[in-house]
C-alpha cells in the first residue's frame, strides 16, 4: 500500500521549499490563513471596534514594522527596543530567582526538615497572583524599577523552587547507594550524582518560571510605567492606536514562545539523553 | 573453617508494616564464606536474596544478629564491599571513563593522579571498552553499560564482589560471554563473590556454592550445593561434567518445590490477634505416656501455666502405648500430645498408616533414655559395645531380642545406630522387638527380652530391682538428641491457630521450669503421683535429680542434662534434626528417602511458630545453627548432603529416593468427612 501510493506520488526532493509542505508546516499556516480571513471579514463593517488584519499593518507599517530600533527619546521608541527592555528586567529578576529558587529547592529537598518547615509555606505563597505582589513591592522599595523586577522574581521562583525539590527528593535510590557504596564525601555527592540527577527537574522548573514571569511582566511594566511592553501596549489604549496593540500582542506572545525554547534547547543539551 | 571470611551470623531481617504489623522476610541465615568462594544465592522472587545481598553490602542492616567481614562486623556501606547492581546504576550525566574514575578516585584518593588514570585506563581495557571509552551510559547497550559497572566495581580492588542479578537483563549471548569474563576476571584477581541469580545455569557454571533459600516468609537456606566441577570452567565444557545434571536438577527440584510448598500457604500462623486470651479452644485433651520426661506437661498443669495462657481446662491423657498416642492424636480423640521425636514425621508421611499431617513447633525434652541389658550379659563380661558382636558371633543359635518403644522414636533410630556403630547389624544379628515403655521392666525379668532401649524411670528402675545394667546413655550416643516433641494435627492448627500458640507458649514456660535444678525435687514429687508416672521415687530420681546409677558397680554419676528440658535452645525444633532422623528411617528400610525431604521437614517442623511463641513471651528466637551433627562414632552428618551420608556407614539397607505425597487428594477427604 504504501509502496503503491510512493509511486503515483510527484517526487519533490530536489524543490527547495519541500519543508513546506511538510505535515508541521502547512497545517498551522493553513489554520492562521483561515483565522486572519475569519477576522478580516468580521472587523471589516463601517466603523469596526477593532482593526482588520489589513488596517493593523496599513496602521503600523511605518515605522513600528520596517524599524523596530527607532528611538524618539522618551518612552516613543520601536518595539524591538521596548521589548528589549522587558526582557532585561525578566533576565534580571528572573536569574535572581533561578539562583535563589535553586539553592533553596536544594536545601528544601535535601533536608526532612526544611521540607517540612518551608513547604506549606511555599504552597500558600504559590497562589498568590503576581500583581497583588506589585504594591507591597512598591511600598517596600520605593521606585517602580526595582518592583518590577522584584514581581518577575517573586512569580517565578515558586516553580523553580517546587520542582527543585521534587528533583533532590527523587535521586533515584540507585544513585544514591552508589554514592554510599563508595562512601562518596558529601560534596562530591552533591556536585556528581544530587544536583546531575536534579538537573531535569530543575529545568522543568525554569521553563514554568520563565512562562510565568513574562505573563507577569506584561502586567507589571503597564502599572509601573517607563519603556517596556507592557506600558507600551497601555499607553497605546490610552492613545485608542488599537493596531499598535495587536502588533504588540503579536510580539510578546512570538518572545514568549522564543522564550520558552531557548530554556528548552537548553536543557537539551545539558541533561544526557537517558535522563529523560 | 579457619579460612572464614565473611560470616552471615544468625541474621534475621523484620519489616514493619504499614499497619504495625511485622513481615519477617529473613530468618536465622547462617553462612559462613571463605575468601575468593563464589557464591550464588537462589531461590523465588521476594525470598529475600536481595535483602541479604543488601546487608552484606551494608546498605540495609540486619534486624538481628550481624555480619561479620575479616572478624569485623559491618557497619555500613564502603568499597571494599562494592556491588554491580541489578540495573548497572551508572551515572548518566558522566562518560564511562568519568563513571569509573568516579569510584577510583575517591578510593585511590591518597595515590597520585598519574596513578590513578592508569587504574581507570587499566579497567576499561580489562573489559574491552576502549572504543566507548568516552561514551554515555545511554549511547551503550546493557551488556556493555554491564561491563562498565562490573569495571567500576573491580577498578577499585574490593573485597567482596556482591553482584545482584548482574545479568537478568542481557541476552542469551552477551550474558555468556560476560560470564566467562568474569570468570577470568575473578579468578585472576582472587575476590570473593557473592551473586543473586535465579538462574540455574548460571549459578553451576559461577559458583563454588549455591545457596538456595527457601520462599518467605521466614525465608531460611534450605539446602547449600557444593559445585565440585573443576577450574577454569568454560561455559560449553561445564555441561559435560559428570555431576553436572544432577546438581542442575536438584536445584531445579528445589524451586519448584519451594513453589508447591508456597502455593499451600503456611499454616498456623495467627492471622489476627485477639485481644486477652481469645482462644479457640479452651479444653484440651493431651495424651502422655508415663516417663520422667512427660514433666514439662505435667508443670504446665499442676503449676497453673497451661491456666495463665488461657487453657483452663487441659486435660493430661495418660495413655498406654506410642502407638495409641498415634492413634489418638489422627483420629481426634486427642488435641495434641507428647510424641516421640519420629513421630510427627513418621505420621505425616503415612508410614503408619494414612498421611496425617503433623506440625511440631516444640521439642519438650532432650537427652534422657539409656540402653539396659539383662544382668547375664554383666556376668559374661559384656560391658562395652565392642564386646557385644564377639559375645553374640559366639552364640550363633541364640536370638537375642531387644526392646524397643516406637519405629519412629529416638530409642529405637539411637538403639539401632549403637549397635551398628558396634559391627551388629540391627536386623539380622539380632531382633527388635515392640513393647510399650511401662512394659519393659516386667519383660526383662520374664526373659522375653534381652535388653531394651528406653526413657526413664524405667532403666533405673531395672538397675534398682538388679534385673538389668545400664550400658549406654543416649547422651553417650548423642547428647542433646531431641527426645520427646509437641505433636499437633495441622489441620487442627489451621483451626485453632491461637490455641496451638498458647499451648507452645504454656509447655515453653514449663521447659524453663523444669530445667531449674531448684524446682526438680518438687518436680518429682508431681510426677510419683498415680496420675502421672506413677513411679517410686527412689528409681525415679537417678539423672533427674540424684546421680546416675549404671549398675554393674559402677560409681553413680551427676549428669546435669541428663533430662534436659530448656537450656541450649533446647526447645527449639531445628530442621537438621528432622533430616537426620529421616536418614535414619531411610537407613533402615521403614520408608524410602524422600526426595521432597525438604517440603516435608518444612511441614513438620515449625521453627516459625516456635520463634513466633518466643516473642509473644518477649524472648529471643534464637534457633540453632543449621549445623553439622557428629554422632559418638564421629560421622559427620552435613544437611546438605543426606544421601552421602546414609551410604557412608557400613551397615545400611539400600535406600530408594522417591517423592512422598503428604497429602491425600482433596475428594477422598470430603468423602470421609
Amino acid at each position: 500500500m504504501a509502496s503503491s501510493t510512493a509511486g503515483i506520488r510527484p517526487r519533490r526532493k530536489n524543490n527547495p521549499l519541500s519543508f513546506l509542505y511538510a505535515k508541521n508546516v502547512i497545517r498551522p499556516l493553513v489554520a492562521i490563513a483561515i483565522l486572519l480571513i475569519i477576522w478580516q471579514i468580521i472587523c471589516s463593517g463601517a466603523t469596526p471596534n477593532l482593526p482588520s488584519p489589513l488596517t493593523v499593518i496599513k496602521e503600523t507599517w511605518n515605522p513600528l514594522i520596517i524599524n523596530p530600533f527607532f528611538d524618539n527619546g522618551g518612552t516613543d521608541k520601536g518595539l524591538g527596543l521596548q521589548i528589549f527592555a522587558s526582557l532585561t528586567r525578566v533576565a534580571v529578576g528572573f536569574s535572581l530567582a533561578a539562583v535563589v529558587g535553586i539553592s533553596l529547592g536544594i536545601l528544601v529537598g535535601s533536608s526532612r526538615l526544611m521540607y517540612d518547615a518551608l513547604d506549606p509555606i511555599f504552597q500558600v505563597l504559590r497562589t498568590i497572583p503576581p500583581l497583588a505582589w506589585l504594591p507591597i513591592a512598591l511600598a517596600a522599595l520605593r521606585e517602580s524599577e526595582p518592583s518590577a523586577i522584584f514581581v518577575i522574581f517573586i512569580t517565578s521562583i515558586w516553580p523553580i523552587i517546587i520542582n527543585t525539590t521534587v528533583g533532590v527528593q527523587q535521586v533515584p535510590q540507585d544513585y544514591r547507594n552508589v554514592s554510599r557504596v563508595l562512601k562518596l564525601t558529601k560534596l562530591e555527592y552533591f556536585f556528581n550524582i544530587l544536583f546531575p540527577a536534579a538537573v531535569p527537574y530543575i529545568f522543568t522548573g525554569l521553563r514554568i518560571g520563565i512562562g510565568l514571569s513574562w505573563l507577569a511582566i506584561v502586567a507589571a511594566e503597564m502599572l509601573v510605567g517607563g519603556v517596556g511592553i507592557g506600558f507600551f501596549i497601555w499607553d497605546a489604549y490610552n492613545s485608542s492606536r488599537m493596531s499598535e496593540i495587536i502588533l504588540a500582542l503579536i510580539y510578546v506572545g512570538l518572545v514568549g514562545l522564543l522564550l520558552d525554547r531557548f530554556v528548552a534547547f537548553i536543557s537539551s543539551i545539558l541533561v544526557p539523553s537517558e535522563q529523560k | 573453617m579457619s579460612s572464614t571470611f565473611i560470616e552471615i551470623d544468625h541474621v534475621d531481617r523484620i519489616f514493619p508494616l504499614p499497619n504495625g504489623d511485622r513481615y519477617i522476610a529473613l530468618k536465622n541465615i547462617e553462612l559462613k564464606i571463605n575468601q575468593g568462594e563464589f557464591i550464588s544465592l537462589i531461590g523465588h522472587s521476594g525470598c529475600g536474596k536481595s535483602t541479604l545481598l543488601n546487608m552484606i553490602s551494608g546498605l540495609d542492616k540486619p534486624t538481628f544478629g550481624g555480619v561479620i567481614l575479616e572478624g569485623r562486623e559491618i557497619e555500613g556501606p564502603g568499597p571494599d564491599r562494592m556491588v554491580v547492581f541489578q540495573n548497572y546504576s551508572l551515572l548518566p550525566w558522566l562518560t564511562v571513563r568519568k563513571n569509573i574514575a568516579l569510584a577510583v578516585n575517591r578510593v585511590f584518593a591518597h595515590l597520585p593522579k598519574s596513578e590513578r588514570e592508569q587504574v581507570v585506563e587499566d579497567s576499561i581495557d580489562l573489559v574491552g571498552l576502549r572504543r566507548a571509552a568516552n561514551k554515555l551510559p545511554g549511547q551503550l547497550s546493557g551488556g556493555m553499560k554491564q561491563r562498565v559497572a562490573i569495571a567500576r566495581a573491580l577498578a577499585i580492588r574490593p573485597k567482596v564482589l556482591l553482584l545482584d542479578e548482574p545479568f537478568g537483563a542481557l541476552d542469551a549471548l552477551t550474558r555468556g560471554n560476560l560470564q566467562e569474563r568474569l570468570m577470568e576476571i575473578v579468578q585472576e584477581s582472587n575476590v570473593t563473590c557473592i551473586m543473586v541469580t535465579h538462574d540455574v545455569d548460571e549459578a553451576l557454571l559461577l559458583s563454588d556454592r549455591v545457596v538456595m533459600l527457601t520462599t518467605g516468609p521466614e525465608a531460611h537456606i534450605g539446602q547449600i550445593l557444593e559445585v565440585p566441577i573443576p577450574r577454569p570452567r568454560h561455559r560449553l565444557e561445564v555441561v559435560n561434567h559428570p555431576s553436572y545434571y544432577s546438581l542442575r536438577s536438584e536445584m531445579v527440584y528445589f524451586l519448584n518445590q519451594q513453589k508447591r510448598s508456597n502455593k499451600m500457604g503456611k499454616v498456623g500462623q495467627a492471622t489476627t490477634v485477639k485481644a486477652g486470651h481469645g482462644l479457640e479452644k479452651i479444653n484440651l485433651n493431651i495424651g502422655f505416656i508415663p516417663l520422667t520426661d512427660c514433666a514439662p506437661l505435667v508443670v504446665a498443669k499442676e503449676k497453673g501455666f497451661f491456666a495463665e495462657y488461657g487453657l483452663s481446662e487441659v486435660n493430661l491423657v495418660r495413655e498406654p502405648s506410642w502407638k495409641a498416642i498415634a492413634e489418638g492424636v489422627t483420629s481426634g480423640r486427642l488435641d495434641a500430645a507428647q510424641m516421640v521425636a519420629g513421630m510427627p514425621l513418621h505420621l505425616t508421611m503415612g508410614l503408619g498408616g494414612m498421611p496425617v499431617p503433623i506440625i511440631n513447633a516444640l521439642v519438650m525434652s532432650r537427652n534422657g533414655n539409656a540402653v539396659t541389658f539383662a544382668k547375664k550379659f554383666a556376668e559374661e563380661g559384656v560391658t562395652h559395645l565392642l564386646q557385644l558382636k564377639d559375645y553374640l558371633g559366639e552364640t550363633p543359635d541364640k536370638v537375642h531380642t531387644f526392646g524397643i518403644v516406637h519405629p519412629a522414636s529416638m530409642q529405637n533410630l539411637l538403639l539401632r545406630y549403637w549397635l551398628a556403630a558396634g559391627g551388629v547389624d540391627p536386623d539380622q544379628d539380632v531382633t527388635l522387638t515392640r513393647i510399650p515403655p511401662a512394659q519393659m521392666v516386667a519383660n526383662l525379668k520374664a526373659g522375653n527380652i534381652d535388653g531394651y532401649c528406653v526413657g526413664e524411670p524405667w532403666n533405673s528402675r531395672a538397675v534398682y530391682e538388679n534385673s538389668g545394667d545400664v550400658i549406654t546413655t543416649s547422651l553417650d550416643i548423642w547428647d542433646g538428641h531431641p527426645e520427646k516433641v509437641l505433636g499437633v494435627r495441622e489441620d487442627w492448627v489451621k483451626q485453632y491457630p491461637e490455641t496451638h500458640l498458647a499451648l507452645v507458649k504454656a509447655l515453653l514456660r514449663a521447659c524453663e521450669y523444669c530445667d531449674d535444678r531448684r524446682h526438680r525435687e518438687e518436680i518429682l514429687g508431681l510426677l510419683c503421683r498415680p496420675e502421672y508416672v506413677g513411679s517410686e521415687q527412689v528409681y525415679t530420681s537417678p539423672g533427674f535429680l540424684t546421680p546416675y546409677e549404671r549398675g554393674a558397680g559402677r560409681e553413680p554419676e551427676l549428669i546435669l542434662r541428663y533430662n534436659q528440658f530448656f537450656t541450649n535452645q533446647s526447645t527449639c525444633p531445628s530442621r537438621s534434626e528432622a533430616l537426620w532422623i529421616l536418614t535414619q528411617l531411610a537407613r533402615w528400610g521403614y520408608t524410602d528417602f524422600p526426595r521432597n525431604w525438604l517440603e516435608i521437614i518444612e511441614r513438620v517442623r515449625r521453627p516459625d511458630l516456635y520463634g513466633e511463641a518466643c516473642r509473644q513471651l518477649g524472648w529471643q528466637d534464637v534457633e540453632p545453627d543449621r549445623q553439622t551433627l557428629k554422632l559418638f562414632d564421629g560421622m559427620v552428618f552435613t544437611p546438605d548432603d543426606p544421601l552421602g551420608y546414609i551410604q557412608r556407614f557400613n551397615i545400611h539397607r539400600n535406600p530408594k529416593v522417591s517423592e512422598i505425597y503428604l497429602d491425600v487428594s482433596p475428594d477422598s477427604l470430603s468423602q470421609s468427612t
